[in-house]
């Protein structure tokens, strides 16, 4: 073994780590090496330490903002936090502030969890108003409780105890630190179910939540973990400086900054926030230079924000990297009509399911052991939803037995929807009971019940269009649990898992592509393999054949198929008639809100019940002569019942 | 008893003038989900703009509203069609950065050409006070909810009984039947946010006589102004009126009887409770696809 053959190896080694993470390391060396080099520049440090100091509030940022999408404006409040809980318990116990460092990321993540859980409970606006209005409510807390923080006049904090000579290099060294630590995080959080899920809530928060995604709970952990480097960084900051008050430490521009830096940068990427805190402080510090107080600086700010939103609202590093892929097009891929159309093998399917289940508790093992047919799963009893005046779903009692394939026919506007939004959570009915395998579930977020075994798609798919049809299917959660949601999404198990799934269904070779480049019919087969990786008990589907090309269709009865012979119950809603009489049994039958029929595929072709409800009175052409009427025991063949669609 | 009868009116009276900033904000939200954090540098641009004059020309502070509001109105317009209105289907997190960026412009434009100290109208009547009884109601103080009433009645005249005002009703409730039965989404939207504007015209000129302000201290006033619209149910007018109301109560009795500096947290305290409590606020609806509250 000779270093020539090693060292081509390595070079390919090297090649297949992305671009980004060489140039993220070849600067942090730079970086690390650049005190060294020039230890006497301490002009140059401190312009560098207070970049790496905003690069690590925007790291922090990105993660509620950019990842999960929730605008903080009041970021640099944790900074302050961090500088006040150092400080002062620095003044009660002498220990020196850097050790107490931590202690400021502790305070940081405490506050941030406990307004989170006051405001991340709802979706939409509340948050971004709270944010900015508790930046200043911290001021003035900080003002007026003078017995702690002494008031507007300040703490002043031990000078560093390090020789003169060495300047700020260990700030420098201490914020170098700190941001490695903080990319490092958001970097790993980007790649767990936790990422993935944050993403998901960014995209569609009600999706988010009928996958399992306990959004009230990712959303404030996102909130206070992008808070903890801030906090830290405060308290050394503090260190820094020697001096503390209100005004300054929870400034509003410094917010500016965080939210500019991020926006600039590229708001959700992992780098983007870095390279645009080091961009903003340059401006920054040109304008302080230049001649130039608080006024003009926060006007430069301002004319930067809205030139930012305005003309380059995705970020320097996304655009350049669209402008890069448009200089190189890559081949697109196109259908994977042969792959699509194959014949799952049984096996793919039941190998699948099986690893599915390795992880699973008891109460799904006690489901499926007792292979009776007859268990009722999912029962409704008197469930009434209006909307104003309208009687959508109007007191309906409603059984689904174990083991079928159950499906809901009737017009449009007769309430399935509805219906399914109630069973899923994703509204509340007025009246009514549901229960699920014996357990009550009205009142549990949409989130619990996917836990529990409910999974659902939707009549438009509603996959996560910036993720990766691999990530659209790793994001789902069958549980609760912590150690799911910090589970690794992008290799293991749970990757594998999805590509697995993704096979069965027939879209494997899609796995890197954005979910948002997929066909219609293409997005239906993904919605399937992500409901599947809930591992649920009950799949309720909504239109699975709406928009599908029929070949395709094949292929999805057949999954259908599959999937019910171990052991996973469907509702179906679907308006091709043909699809339901040959896949489902029984199949109910809604009218103006509530069941009018109930029965296996023979029977409700043949119901004069189901015909009046789908077109009408006025359906029976008259014929001449003796009076029409419903003809005892006749059959309608089949298509000229799907014409009842419409 | 006088003390606490003097409270009340003075929170109600200052409620009053509340309602009257707020109700553009709320407005301007309701109509194309945008909120508008540059609504309280609005505020503080016309105070400034309203001292101006005041002390050039003599110009009754209150009464240069006359002024103020129309040319907001136009202001309002002109920046939504050029600015805001690019960012129309861009996510709503881009429209508050938007706004934002473009109040921290205002400031800083105030900073450069106005100064960075306080300022405050003082026209002849500003010390006087009309007695009640026991009960002293500073003149300014009455004036300012005059005025406040007077432009909020015709802000209601003008959405109840205009087609301009159903228009923006329609919108805010149904933005694609609106367009279907006539209504310009693009029009009605800058229409709406000229409104608001121009309610932070009049808003601006009385709160130069009620409060001495500085270029930055927009940010009290739109978190001000976002607690009332987060109280009320965001996008609801009725709503803006009550929650202004209320935290123009509490703010006055916080001051009487607890202390002046802590009656600006009471707002943040209000806000917190009810969100923990009724995160829709006051009068909003929970929106049809809202999920089950945990």
């Amino acid at each position: 073994m000779t270093s020539a053959t090693g060292t081509p190896n390595q070079l390919r080694l090297l090649s297949r780590i992305p671009a980004s993470h060489l140039a993220a390391g070849a600067a942090f060396l730079a970086l690390a090496l650049y005190p060294v080099v020039n230890p006497w520049n301490a002009y140059s440090q401190g312009v560098a330490l207070l970049a790496f100091l905003l690069a690590i509030q925007a790291s922090g940022w990105n993660i509620i903002s950019g990842y999960a999408g929730y605008t903080s404006l009041g970021q640099s409040m944790f900074l302050g936090l961090g500088s006040y809980t150092v400080a002062i318990v620095g003044l009660h116990t002498g220990v020196n502030p850097f050790w107490l460092a931590p202690l400021g990321g502790v305070t940081a993540v405490v506050v941030a969890v406990l307004v989170g859980s006051v405001v991340l409970r709802t979706r939409g606006h509340a948050f971004v108003i709270i944010t900015i209005a508790l930046l200043l409510a911290a001021q003035i807390i900080a003002t007026n409780f003078d017995a702690l923080t002494n008031g507007s006049d300040g703490i002043t904090l031990e000078l560093p105890f390090w020789s003169s000579d060495y300047q700020n290099i260990p700030f420098y060294y201490a914020f170098l630190l700190l941001l490695v630590l903080a990319v490092l995080f958001s970097a790993w959080i980007r790649r767990t179910k936790f990422g993935t899920g944050l993403i998901a809530i960014r995209e569609d928060e009600g999706k988010a939540a009928a996958i399992g995604v306990d959004t009230t709970r990712f959303k404030i952990a996102a909130y206070g973990a992008s808070t903890f480097f801030a906090g830290v960084a405060g308290g050394v900051y503090a260190y820094f400086l020697t001096f503390l008050n209100p005004v300054g430490a929870f400034a509003i521009l410094g917010s500016v900054m965080i939210v500019l830096s991020s926006l600039l940068g590229g708001r959700g990427t992992l780098y983007g926030p870095v390279v645009g805190a080091f961009i903003v402080q340059g401006l920054n510090e040109a304008a302080t230079v230049y001649g130039g107080g608080t006024g003009s600086r926060v006007l430069l700010m301002g004319l930067a924000l809205v030139a930012v939103v305005l003309f380059l609202p995705a970020g320097l590093l996304p655009t350049a990297q669209r402008l890069w892929r448009q200089r190189r097009p890559q081949t697109v891929e196109h259908t994977d009509q042969r792959g699509a159309l194959a014949t799952p093998s049984r096996a793919d399917v039941i190998e699948a399911r099986d690893r599915a289940e390795l992880g699973d508790g008891e109460d799904r093992a006690d489901v499926i052991a007792g292979d009776d047919v007859a268990v009722p799963l999912l029962e409704l009893r008197g469930l009434t939803k209006r909307f104003g005046g309208i009687l959508a779903v109007d007191n309906v009692d409603l059984t689904v037995r174990k083991g079928t394939i159950t499906a809901i026919i009737g017009p449009n506007g007769s309430g399935k929807t509805t219906l399914f939004n109630l069973v899923t959570g994703t509204m509340a009915a007025n009246a009514g009971e549901i229960r699920f395998a014996g357990r009550r579930i009205d009142g549990l977020p949409p989130w619990k019940r996917g836990h529990l075994g409910l999974g659902r798609t939707f009549q438009v798919t509603r996959l996560f269009r910036e993720m990766s049809v691999l990530e659209n299917v790793v994001a789902p959660l069958p549980d609760g649990r912590w150690r799911t949601m910090l589970a690794d999404a992008v290799s293991g198990a749970e990757a594998d898992r999805a590509r697995e799934l993704l096979d069965v269904v027939g879209m494997g070779r899609f796995a890197a592509q954005r979910a948002g480049s997929l066909s219609y019919g293409q997005q239906k087969l993904v919605e399937l393999a992500q409901v599947l990786m809930l591992e649920p008990e009950l799949m309720l589907l909504d239109e699975p054949a709406g928009g599908v090309n029929p070949s395709l269709l094949d292929r999805l009865k057949d999954v259908i198929r599959e999937v019910n012979a171990r052991g996973i119950t469907f509702l179906v809603v679907e308006h091709n008639i043909p699809m339901v009489l040959d896949l489902c049994d029984p199949i109910v039958v809604f009218s103006r809100g509530r069941p009018i029929a109930e029965g296996p595929p023979a029977q409700i072709r043949s119901d004069p019940i189901v015909l009046d409800a789908y077109l009408g009175d006025d359906w029976r052409p008259t014929s001449s002569g003796s009076g029409g009427g419903p003809v005892p025991g006749g059959s309608v063949p089949d298509h000229e019942l799907s014409t009842g669609r419409g | 008893m006088a003390q606490l009868i003097q409270a009340l009116v003075l929170g109600l009276l200052i409620g009053g003038v509340y309602a009257l900033m707020a109700s553009g904000l709320t407005l301007i939200f309701g109509v194309m989900h945008i909120i508008n954090i540059a609504q309280g540098a609005f505020l503080i641009v016309v105070a400034t703009f309203t001292w101006w004059l005041w002390r050039d020309t003599g110009i009754d502070p209150i009464l240069a509203s006359a002024v103020t509001a129309p040319l907001m109105f136009g202001l309002g317009w002109l920046l939504y069609r050029l600015v805001i209105s690019r960012i129309r289907g861009q996510s709503p997190s881009m429209s508050v950065l938007l706004t934002f960026g473009i109040a921290l412009v205002l400031e800083g434009i105030l900073n450069v050409v106005a100064g960075n100290k306080f300022k405050s109208a003082t026209p002849s009547y500003f010390a006087d006070s009309f007695a009640v009884g026991p009960v002293h109601l500073p003149k300014t103080q009455v004036y300012g909810f005059l005025a406040a009433v007077v432009v909020l009645a015709g802000l209601y005249v003008v959405l109840t009984y205009t087609w301009t005002g159903r228009a923006i009703r329609a919108m805010s409730q149904n933005p694609s039947a609106a367009a279907l039965v006539g209504v310009s989404p693009a029009g009605t939207a800058a229409l709406a946010f000229a409104l608001g504007s121009a309610s932070a015209g009049v808003g601006g000129s009385i709160l130069s006589v009620l409060y001495p302000f500085f270029p930055a201290s927009h940010f009290d006033w739109i978190s001000r102004l976002l607690g009332i619209v987060v109280l009320g149910g965001m996008g609801s007018l009725p709503g803006a009126l009550v929650g202004a109301l209320a935290l123009g109560l509490a703010e006055t009795l916080t001051a009487t009887y607890a202390s002046l500096r802590w009656s600006t947290l009471v707002f943040y305290l209000v806000i917190m409770v009810v969100l923990l409590l009724r995160p829709e606020g006051l009068f909003g609806a929970r929106l049809r696809e809202d999920g089950v509250a945990a």
